[in-house]
């Protein structure tokens, strides 16, 4: 699916970050009640001196444990009075004061030492590192709440500064390892090499290069952590180890009121359900504010949308075709819009041929691959458009159906071998996995249909590869044993998406021939995805030329190849540096892909073609037939015009 | 090679155990003042005091304390209690099993609570019930562990007197402290989980074993679940502590004969030895913990494990 | 006769071995680099070609000092560069790198971006510095409008854009580029190539020019060398090295680029990097090689040259032409 990221990574620029944020909190209500609720809090507990009712110590003992208002209580009391006959409403109000007091000071205090030891140690490392890291080991390797309630427990007074210490101070490694880490993760990027290679030095990266792009991890741990403060100096205050009375502190109010709740229910639940809703309050803010910066958690699943529309009525099957794509649009919804990933394919596939898609980022073609075999990740969908496999349409088949075809009928293999097999599972179970679903056998039988296989793919030592797991093998290796899991299923149809990508070039054309070779020998038809035109050009019998989510150019390689029909196709076979026919300079294509999420008139390649006419701007081109099974979606090849410009 | 690493680590497990009895020792010693006083009511007479002083052993220099204090606990002696002659060691081995099976429960309990909720709410994120539980998290990980064991304490055994409010006398004395424990140690476990769960089942080997035809409960018991749970057996490494912590509220609450009331009990009475052998003993279960907790880790990952070996 | 720009003298750098590392290991250390030698001059571009794990990209780094190397001298300029001597390298050579992405600081606008040499060397006074990144901007193609963005808000052709303005900032004479087009789409990839050339003849700019397509290399390259596993195993005119190798290793390579409207090629060799085998003596490539003899197992190749400015590391050099033009059986067995 990374053509639909990069899709949507390019949508990203048209709006600006500072609205897309405001924009996310105010769609998020769970933030906003958080908001509200923490800045009410922390307005009550700044002006707790001037909105309390009465002195929190004033004790009256003609009029304890009255209950509050509701209960039968005066307004005088509204949350009715303690064992001490002191007001509640003024003492929870003067608790969230000191409460509050002590959990942000806490904080800062652990805030602090964490961030600074946490940028030292790991932009410095060394020794200064392992130091500090050892000493967060030992920390974290013992609860220090139980050292920190001796501690106060012992003391002959407990002063706030103490109990700030005692609280904050163990804090620091939190912050220390997340600091670290995302150092460490930043330093080694490249552009602070390139900062070192301008001459700055190493402050000036820490600082200026570093630190801007680290810090905003503290305040989300920061909030949280407030809360778990808050909670933390409630438990000690409740177990006695808290300020010292008089003060008011939630604990120590619920204390009381555990000692007298068979009398006065109200009085343990009402500071509790400040502790909660203040907690709540913080944390949905630091819950909120974190999904605000990261949007990442959108979609995802298992969930397979089908397309709401019923296929067009015109559409069929194609006879004699084993896939047939038929006006096949994909959108997937962003916070930046609908991002429309496929605008309107069209393309067959007879047994045993193969095909070869070719495109950029953002052209559409990965997503092709995976609206076939009904993979596209929620909430990305099929709008419009079938997809006939065989005569059936797979938008709109059954999960259960389809689910009983992948694997068996259509197979795919993914770019980056190195993820496409689970990192924590061996070799060997996986694929006896594999071959067992689809063959039924029985373990001894998968078990040497295994080792067939991976003899087949090239692997001399199945046994051995069989028993290791996929981080121990290199990138062709492991590609290798994806083919091996398709050849044992023996499919009728094998997607390859950039199957050789990420791989290098010697090792491309051995998969690549080894793969050719093994879907010919057993009559696979194949789609083979790629950004680069001349791997098509090597193996496959036709080649579908993607722009941007639409068809530029379908049509047999030899004849795109020698006579490329589309000004995009010519484009991308004139801008690539050939070793066997160097050029002296590479023909441009100026400017850049057209934002994913608009809609648009006309050619797509438009803005960027050197042939653009006034018609391509106002109606997207047909696709206009140049040969027997050759169609290019350019107004150059309009019946009128085409003889003109034949070459 | 294996052993090396091994030995590494349980020196660095006697390290940990010997800093935080070091640092125990020393805070009891420093932060308090004179222990023989403390054990004595105001007003008590010198000749009193001194020969207190000389029962409990801290008439000699401190750090000859500290060398018989080491030297006797390698041995299994941990000194006598201030009040009364229970020897420590028997005292707080007496309490430890009864830490450890409300712990136990707890970790088990909250670890199962947050693969199944997690993994249902991963599955559709953004649905009913993965909003129904991402409030629920919110709503426990904001409840105070003291409250709700009032609050449970006050519905379940003052009002409907369906378990017992306090003490530890068969199953039923523990639903009450186990929930107040689930509740507070499953929230963070929860939303790792879900995490995990949602990052596991967008990458490209779960969606290549999807390619592959596996039927969807597959792909996510067989390949899923483990990937996905590497997290959170870290994570409950680093919790040990919180639930520690909040051991000794419901313990103390419930009126539970563990470590954590042991503890508490002993500051209340300033009975020193006892309060030094508690903490040890905790620093002991709790390195102990996260070693086993690192092995699960190796062995469920076969790239740490590959890397140790 | 030109003094060279910049001269490389048996650079090697070794890396502590960590768990799993490419290259070869021997004592714990994975030899990334080893006894590199070659000259760069004034305007020329020297391409460096080779795939994962032949200590490309490390080389490049190694010889900016962006990573110090374990043994070897460079010397930039006719001054000879050491750890406590970067000055005069920092000052006049720049690279840029393969990710848009990651090598442009997320946080600063383009307009910082660009400033930043120019304040840390004093390039122009303050005052003068807006006129001097509008007309870096300029330079590279990119409009006035641009200095406002942050990174992300721009398009991976144009972050390679700000790269290269940024190291053209401090007016350097060497520029490194590390895989500078790899991770562009072929539309944009030409665009840079093409800008990289004209500002190369502006400003008579000198290009060590790494990359793992050959195409690429050939098109930017007057010269091409190839690593392979730490070493040169061939250096020449471009030209000759694409048209007439003379190393098994540079033969594979160019057999293996799939190449438009062409039957398809003959000799394909074993592909990947031996990585759990130990070559102690001997050619390192000779358990790839369709060519190997005995010799190659028991005495390493030095750099040798065979024609006019064209050196290869093999024993039977001459042979490779003839020998790997007719058709060879295509080695077997893992990678």
């Amino acid at each position: 699916m990374s053509d639909a990221l990069a899709a949507v990574e390019h949508a990203a620029p048209s709006q600006t970050a500072a609205s897309r944020v405001g924009g996310r909190i105010l769609r998020s209500p769970l933030l906003l009640v958080g908001l509200v609720g923490t800045t009410l809090i922390v307005a009550a507990a700044i002006f707790a001196p001037l909105l309390a009712p009465a002195d929190p110590t004033a004790q009256d003992l003609a009029n304890i444990l009255a209950p509050p208002v509701w209960a039968g209580g005066t307004v005088d009391n509204v949350l009715g009075t303690d064992v001490l006959g002191r007001d509640v409403a003024s003492r929870l109000l003067y608790g969230a004061r000191n409460s509050l007091f002590v959990a942000f000071s806490a904080m800062l205090l652990g805030s602090s030492l964490g961030l600074i030891t946490g940028l030292l140690a790991g932009f410095f490392g060394g020794r200064v590192d392992s130091i500090l890291m050892r000493l967060g080991d030992v920390q974290l390797a013992f609860p220090f709440i139980l050292l920190a309630i001796a501690i106060l427990g012992v003391v002959a007074s407990r002063p706030a500064w103490l109990l700030i210490a005692v609280l904050g101070i163990p804090g620091w490694i939190v912050y220390a390892r997340v600091v670290r880490s995302r150092v460490l993760a930043e330093k080694e990027k490249d552009y602070v090499a390139a900062a070192t290679a301008l001459g700055a030095g190493p402050w000036r990266r820490l600082f200026r290069y570093v630190f801007p792009s680290v810090w905003q991890v503290v305040p989300v741990i920061a909030l949280l952590d407030v809360g778990f403060l808050i909670i933390m100096e409630s438990t000690l205050s409740f177990l006695g180890l808290g300020l010292a009375p008089p003060a008011a502190t939630w604990g120590g109010i619920l204390a009381d009121g555990r000692r007298n709740m068979v009398v006065s229910q109200w009085l343990p639940i009402l500071p509790g359900l400040a502790i909660l809703v203040t907690v709540l309050s913080i944390n949905l803010v630091g819950d909120g504010l974190a999904a605000v910066f990261d949007s990442r958690n959108v979609g995802g699943g298992f969930r397979r949308l089908r397309p709401k529309a019923p296929a067009a009525p015109s559409s069929e099957p194609g006879a004699g075709s084993l896939l047939a794509v038929r006006d096949l649009r994909v959108e997937f919804p962003t916070s930046g819009g609908r991002v429309k990933a496929v605008r309107g394919i069209d393309f067959e596939l007879a047994p045993g041929e193969t095909l070869g898609v070719v495109g950029e980022s953002g052209s559409g073609k990965s997503v092709t691959a995976a609206a076939v075999i009904q993979l596209l990740e929620p909430p990305g969908r099929i709008t419009e458009g079938a997809v006939f496999y065989d005569g059936e349409d797979l938008a709109r088949t059954s999960d259960r159906r389809m689910a009983s075809l992948r694997g068996q009928e259509i197979a795919m293999i993914f770019q980056n071998p190195a993820v496409s097999l689970n990192p924590v599972l061996t070799i060997g179970f996986q694929l006896r996995e594999a071959i067992r679903h689809v063959t039924k056998a029985s373990r001894r039988t998968a078990r040497d249909t295994a080792r067939e296989v991976l003899m087949a793919v090239g692997i001399e030592d199945p046994d051995r590869i069989s028993r290791q797991y996929p981080f121990q093998l290199s990138g062709g290796m492991n590609q290798r044993v994806m083919i091996a899991m398709v050849l044992a299923a023996r499919p009728r149809l094998l997607l390859a998406d950039e199957p050789t990508t990420a791989l290098d070039t010697t090792t491309q054309a051995q998969i690549l021939d080894r793969l050719v070779k093994l879907t010919e020998a057993e009559n696979i038809s194949l789609v083979l995805i790629t950004h680069d035109i001349a791997l098509v050009s090597e193996y496959a019998d036709r080649m579908l030329v993607l722009y941007a989510g639409e068809v530029c150019e379908y049509g047999p390689v030899r004849e795109i190849i020698s006579r490329p029909r589309h000004p995009y196709t010519r484009a991308l076979l004139e801008s690539v540096p050939r070793v066997e026919d160097p050029a002296d300079r590479l023909q441009v294509i100026a400017g850049d892909l057209p934002d994913p999420s608009e809609d648009r008139v006309g050619c797509p390649f438009a803005d960027r073609c050197p042939l653009v006419m006034e018609v391509c701007r106002e109606a997207a081109p047909p696709r206009y037939k140049v040969g027997p099974v050759h169609t290019a979606a350019c107004y150059l090849w309009a019946p009128e015009r085409a003889e003109a410009v034949a070459t | 090679m294996r052993g090396r690493v091994l030995l590494i680590r349980l020196g660095q497990m006697v390290l940990v155990v010997l800093a935080v009895v070091t640092i125990a020792f020393l805070v009891l010693r420093f932060a308090t003042g004179d222990p023989a006083r403390l054990v004595n009511p105001p007003g008590t007479p010198e000749d009193i005091i001194a020969q207190t002083r000389e029962r409990i052993g801290t008439d000699k220099p401190v750090f000859v304390q500290y060398g018989e204090y080491l030297y006797n606990a390698v041995q299994g002696d941990l000194g006598t209690s201030f009040r009364g002659a229970q020897p420590v060691a028997s005292a707080v081995l007496t309490a430890l099993p009864n830490t450890l099976a409300l712990a136990g429960i707890t970790i088990v309990a909250s670890a199962g609570l947050a693969i199944v909720l997690g993994a249902v709410a991963a599955w559709r994120p953004g649905s009913i019930f993965d909003r129904a539980v991402l409030v629920w998290v919110a709503l426990a990980q904001a409840t105070p562990a003291f409250w709700l064991a009032v609050l449970l304490v006050l519905v379940f055994a003052l009002n409907l007197r369906w378990f017992p409010a306090i003490d530890m006398n068969g199953w039923r004395s523990f639903v009450l402290p186990v929930t107040t424990l689930v509740v507070t140690l499953s929230p963070v476990l929860i939303r790792t989980a879900r995490q995990s769960f949602i990052e596991t089942l967008r990458e490209d080997y779960i969606k290549a074993a999807r390619a592959r035809g596996l039927p969807s409960w597959r792909v996510f018991a067989v390949h899923g679940v483990k990937a996905a749970s590497l997290p959170l057996v870290t994570l409950i490494g680093l919790q040990l502590g919180f639930l520690l912590a909040g051991a000794v509220v419901v313990e103390v609450i419930f009126n539970w004969p563990g470590i954590g009331k042991l503890i508490l009990d002993s500051l209340a009475s300033r009975d020193f030895p006892m309060i030094q052998g508690g903490i040890l003993v905790a620093a002991v279960v709790f390195v102990v913990l996260n070693f086993v907790v690192d092995m699960l880790y190796a062995v469920l990952d076969p790239r740490v494990g590959a890397a140790r070996a | 006769m030109t003094r060279p720009l910049l001269e490389v003298r048996h650079l090697s750098k070794e890396f502590p071995l960590k768990k799993s590392g490419l290259g070869r290991r021997r004592g714990g250390v994975v030899r990334a680099v080893e006894d590199v030698s070659f000259d760069l001059y004034p305007g020329e571009t020297l391409g460096l070609v080779g795939e994962s794990g032949s200590g490309k990209s490390t080389l490049g780094r190694t010889v900016l000092f962006l990573v110090e190397p374990t043994s070897g001298d460079v010397v930039f300029d006719g001054e000879p560069v050491t750890t406590d001597n970067t000055a005069s390298l920092r000052r006049r050579a720049q690279i840029v790198f393969q990710d848009p992405y990651a090598s442009l600081p997320p946080k600063m606008r383009v307009r910082r971006i660009l400033a930043e040499p120019l304040l840390i060397h004093d390039i122009v006074p303050a005052s003068k510095v807006e006129d001097r990144v509008r007309s870096l901007l300029r330079d590279v193609g990119l409009s006035e409008e641009h200095s406002g963005s942050f990174p992300h808000q721009l398009s991976g052709g144009q972050r390679q854009r700000v790269s290269i303005a940024r190291a053209l900032a401090v007016e350097p004479s060497l520029v490194v580029a590390d895989e500078a087009v790899s991770a562009l789409d072929v539309s944009v990839q030409a665009q840079i190539l093409n800008l990289m050339k004209d500002l190369q003849t502006a400003r008579g700019l000198a290009y060590l020019f790494i990359s793992h397509d050959l195409g690429v290399v050939r098109y930017m390259s007057q010269r091409i060398a190839v690593l392979y596993l730490g070493r040169i195993v061939e250096v020449g005119p471009a030209a000759d090295i694409t048209s007439e190798p003379l190393h098994p290793y540079t033969s594979a390579l160019l057999a293996a680029v799939p190449k438009v409207a062409s039957e398809r090629t003959v000799v394909r060799i074993d592909s990947g990097t031996p990585l759990s085998t130990l070559v102690e003596t001997g050619c390192e490539f000779r358990l790839r090689c369709p060519m190997a003899q005995k010799i190659c197992e028991e005495e390493r190749p030095g750099l040798v040259e065979w024609a006019p400015g064209h050196q290869s590391a093999c024993h039977f050099a001459l042979e490779v032409p003839q020998r790997l033009r007719t058709s060879l059986p295509v080695a077997g067995g893992g990678s």
